[in-house]
């Protein structure tokens, strides 16, 4: 049934049964002001609500009763006995009409007018007749449907909880007490029907706490609409996911960080119709809300598709109000500047308005969330939108763990997250070791492995070879082999949320009270991965080609409109901030466009003169690579892609990379290692080694010299060279290898991609990378 | 004003704690440390069906570790909705203590300043009333920067 429906339905009839008593004491004492005042409110509450739910019936009798007791309250009617009684019925009706709605059967309209109509009779002084009407329902009414529903504290429920966890714990001190005392088959029957009856008893109170997170949705249309009118924006709503069940106490608690982040959605990110159009984006924004489970925690994310997050701003903002440095906020990552949102007294409104941006920030949902365990992530592009993830616990309700020990300690891990459980030294597992972290290979798949004892600081007793590796997959999508001294038990567990404190250690989801009555930490897999560094790119690395690759390496690019119109691409990684600056920032100063920028001056790319926008500025991507900084003028931000780490190379080193294909163009990707090399001091070219080629060969002086200038040798050929001490030299396999000048390493290449005889050593022409390797092993052994 | 009081010796400092923030007082028997968590959470323990998260109240004071031998007090305070118990080494009495505490004047040690609300007269002795969710914050600056 509709959730609203059955709100009202649950209501009505909670305000009925006492509304009973209060006509009868009215009619005693009909100039009882309280107790009228309570009937108009009944009539008057049933009225509003079927006319949002669409129930005409009831709405034409609760607006016939709410008129004439208006009438009274004015004083322009008497309460008479044939008024009170009319007033009954229709309250009557309105009782059997709303157990119809929750039996979902059909109610004749037969006698509704009537009713009506005795309403409208002034002081009839025929009794009888209205009196009639009201104890003599025109329709027989069948047996009221037993109502199967009641509300309950949700203390009720928790001491409930309590209670049946202590019953178990009791359960099990009784069962320990019987085994010291040995067997005695009728004592043991009954504890046996005990336990199963305990068991049943928990599972259906658990039941009673879950709730579809629908009722927590069914609220957002509503406001979507009322904010998004009232703010004049036009706002498509996509919810899904509406049968995720999760705590109801869960519920209450993202209820109130769910609404401010879509307020904050409608208010701050989607923008108006005209900006939206301008921006080429239709003019209707989308708010997306999804639940979804994954594993023991339930994702919600609200995605809009407005303005996005201006980490710049948000920098700048922290910087005005004290919360960050400046050196501190130069070497932010992108992820720390948008973290930002979530500090104390933040808000990148300009203005505040009356939706959101009145001092509850980011900052509070943040804190609500993570009380219970939660998570928050944020995910924005400028001009694309933003993407907040809530990450929460299904906790406080029972869930299938494993329980291992590590040392002397107990811990537990949600069965949900295990992929497999395997020995060490099982037969198709090898540990290795890879640098200084070991890495299973469990079937052909390597599996990074993180030895929790060690993660944790307790002590193991198991020697690492005899351990058990828990295979895992957390929510965030890592898998890893957790490495533990043995396997306890399964167990199903209650679990509560942590202490902040523990909670901050990031490695656990919660405590949790087993049957012995000692308390356990649940683990967390997603939060071991991330302590441990686990990353989810490197976890699970194929170890054999056949293995089925289902992740392509993506690197995230910035596509952007250079000066000269043509759309140009960028790894990035490197881009540290979009800026405008002001033109006259900008000088042809000491050979070079310097852009003078935060006090410093940094080398400007991009464009050979600058052109300054309407408003005399010019807008900069500022690239870093940890020490050094440069600019690049660009007209406009195109869009974030995530492309290939591949590109076809250009010949010639220079600013552009190579060439790349963005769905079907071709782009251009900006060189960047070549920026900075121009930015700095460069090598000075005599300074650089020599690599002799062969001048008779037309392949060698067309193809393979700039691979050989981009690996950072000066090119001369064979014929001309006047210096060939330690110099490097290429020559094709097919020619006798000459004598080696002193110190000077030879590097043939072959034309075949086989070795033979003849071509022993050598390397095949087209390989690229051990060319590369080659003339990179020469230059080191110079 | 006339309060509700526990008094509690830690160390040799007897404190107070307004009576109407205890839930009561339990004796603790086994601690399941909590790795990896700031040295004052002690760990946790049972009581009944629910999670104590035990403070080792010394060192959010600051003067050392809380002695972990035989069987351990704790007071229990509900803070946040989170349960804690706060280990003292003996729960003397409860006594009806009129008035507000009053300012300490002496120099206190950081951590017992930081935990401390007042002075408040027993029985012709000063006792530190101490305020149970700055205990459970832990010390006010962080191990991190203590050990640096």
């Amino acid at each position: 049934m509709d959730e609203l429906l059955a709100e009202f339905i649950a209501e009505t009839r909670e305000t009925l049964e006492p509304l009973a008593g209060e006509i009868v004491a009215w009619e005693r004492a009909p100039d009882d002001r309280a107790r009228l005042d309570g009937i108009f409110r009944f009539v008057h509450t049933v009225k509003g609500s079927c006319g949002f739910l669409d129930l005409p019936r009831l709405e034409r009798l609760s607006h016939a009763a709410e008129g004439v007791l208006a009438e009274v309250r004015e004083g322009s009617r008497r309460p008479d006995k044939a008024l009170v009684s009319a007033v009954l019925a229709i309250i009557d009706r309105i009782g059997e009409l709303v157990e119809a709605l929750a039996a979902d059967v059909p109610y004749s309209e037969h006698g509704d007018e009537a009713l009506i109509l005795a309403l409208e009779k002034r002081s009839a002084p025929d009794e009888a007749d209205a009196s009639s009407l009201a104890m003599a329902p025109l329709v027989p009414a069948g047996p009221r449907a037993p109502a199967r529903s009641i509300r309950l504290p949700v203390e009720l429920l928790d001491r409930m909880m309590a209670g049946v966890s202590d019953m178990v714990l009791a359960r099990n001190e009784l069962s320990r007490r019987l085994r010291e005392r040995g067997n005695d088959g009728s004592v043991d029957a009954a504890f046996e029907r005990l336990s199963t009856c305990v068991a049943e008893m928990r599972e259906s109170i658990t039941r009673t706490r879950m709730q579809r997170i629908d009722g927590l949705f069914s609220a957002l249309p509503r406001m979507v609409r009322d904010l998004s009118s009232e703010l004049g924006k036009q706002v498509l709503l996509a919810i899904d996911g509406g049968d995720v069940e999760l705590d109801r106490e869960m519920i209450e608690m993202i209820r109130d960080p769910l609404t401010h982040i879509v307020r904050n959605a409608i208010d701050h990110g989607i923008e108006l119709p005209a900006e939206r159009q301008a921006a080429a984006k239709p003019a209707a924004g989308t708010l997306r809300v999804d639940a979804r489970q994954s594993g023991n925690q339930i994702l919600i994310e609200i995605a809009d598709d407005g303005r996005g997050i201006d980490d710049e701003r948000l920098v700048q903002k922290a910087i005005g109000s004290g919360l960050v440095t400046r050196e501190r906020a130069a070497t932010m990552t992108r992820g720390e500047r948008l973290e930002l949102i979530f500090s104390a007294g933040l808000s990148t409104a300009d203005q505040v308005t009356a939706v959101s941006g009145r001092g509850v920030g980011m900052d509070v949902v943040r804190a609500n969330v993570e009380r219970i365990g939660g998570t928050v992530d944020i995910d924005t592009q400028l001009g694309r939108g933003c993407r907040l993830t809530l990450r929460v616990p299904m906790t406080l309700t029972i869930i299938p763990a494993l329980t291992f020990s590590v040392g002397s300690e107990l811990f537990a891990i949600p069965r949900g997250a295990i992929d497999e459980i395997v020995r060490a030294s099982g037969g198709s597992v090898v540990v290795e070791r890879v640098g200084n972290s070991p890495v299973a290979r469990i079937r052909g798949e390597r599996v990074p492995v993180v030895l929790l004892g060690e993660l944790l600081g307790v002590e193991s007793h198991v020697d690492q070879a005899r351990a058990i590796l828990v295979v895992v997959r957390a929510s965030s999508g890592e898998r890893y082999a957790l490495s533990v001294d043995t396997v306890q038990d399964h167990e199903e567990l209650v679990v509560k949320p942590a202490a902040p404190a523990i909670m901050a250690t990031g490695v656990y989801a919660g405590t949790t009270l087993p049957d012995n009555g000692r308390p356990m930490l649940l683990i967390d897999p997603a939060g071991v991965a991330q302590i441990a560094g686990v990353r989810a790119s490197d976890a699970a690395l194929p170890a054999q080609s056949e293995a089925v690759v289902d992740v392509v390496e993506t690197v995230p690019t910035l596509l952007f409109r250079a000066c000269d119109d043509a759309v140009r691409a960028i790894r990035l990684g490197l881009v540290e901030r979009i800026e405008d600056v002001a033109s006259s920032a900008v000088a042809d100063v000491g050979g070079r466009l310097r852009l003078s920028h935060d006090g410093r001056i940094v080398p400007l790319f991009g464009c050979d003169v600058v052109v300054p926008d309407k408003y005399d500025r010019v807008r900069v991507l500022l690239l870093g690579d940890g020490t050094n900084e440069i600019a690049y003028v660009i007209r406009e931000v195109v869009d974030i892609h995530a492309l290939s780490p591949d590109c076809v190379p250009v010949s010639e080193p220079g600013p552009i990379a190579g060439v790349m294909l963005v769905d079907g163009m071709q782009v251009e990707l900006i060189d960047c290692f070549w920026l900075f090399a121009q930015a700095c001091n460069p090598i000075a070219s005599a300074e650089r080694p020599l690599c002799l080629l062969d001048s008779d060969d037309p392949w060698m002086r067309d193809v393979l010299r700039p691979i050989v200038e981009q690996a950072g040798y000066r090119v001369a050929y064979s014929g001309d060279a006047s210096e060939r001490a330690g110099a490097v030299m290429i020559l094709s396999a097919d020619r006798a290898a000459p004598a080696p000048d002193e110190g000077g390493t030879v590097i043939r290449l072959r034309a075949n991609a086989e070795e033979n005889g003849r071509s022993a050593g050598s390397i095949y022409r087209y390989d690229r990378s051990g060319l590369i390797a080659a003339l990179a092993a020469a230059q080191g052994g110079r | 004003m006339e309060t509700l009081r526990l008094i509690a010796r830690i160390g040799d400092q007897r404190v107070a704690i307004p009576a109407d923030q205890v839930e009561s007082v339990v004796e603790i028997d086994a601690i399941t440390p909590v790795p990896l968590a700031a040295p004052h959470i002690a760990g946790l323990a049972a009581l009944r069906s629910r999670v104590l998260t035990i403070i080792d109240t010394y060192a959010a004071l600051e003067i050392g570790r809380s002695p972990r031998e035989g069987l351990l007090q704790a007071i229990v305070v509900t803070i946040d909705h989170h349960l804690y118990g706060l280990l003292v080494d003996e729960v003397v009495d409860v006594a009806s203590i009129p008035g507000e505490p009053e300012p300490v004047h002496a120099g206190l040690s950081r951590g017992w300043a930081h935990a401390a609300c007042g002075l408040v007269e027993h029985d012709g002795h000063a006792l530190l009333q101490l305020d149970p969710a700055r205990i459970v914050a832990g010390p006010a600056v962080g191990p991190a920067v203590l050990a640096a």
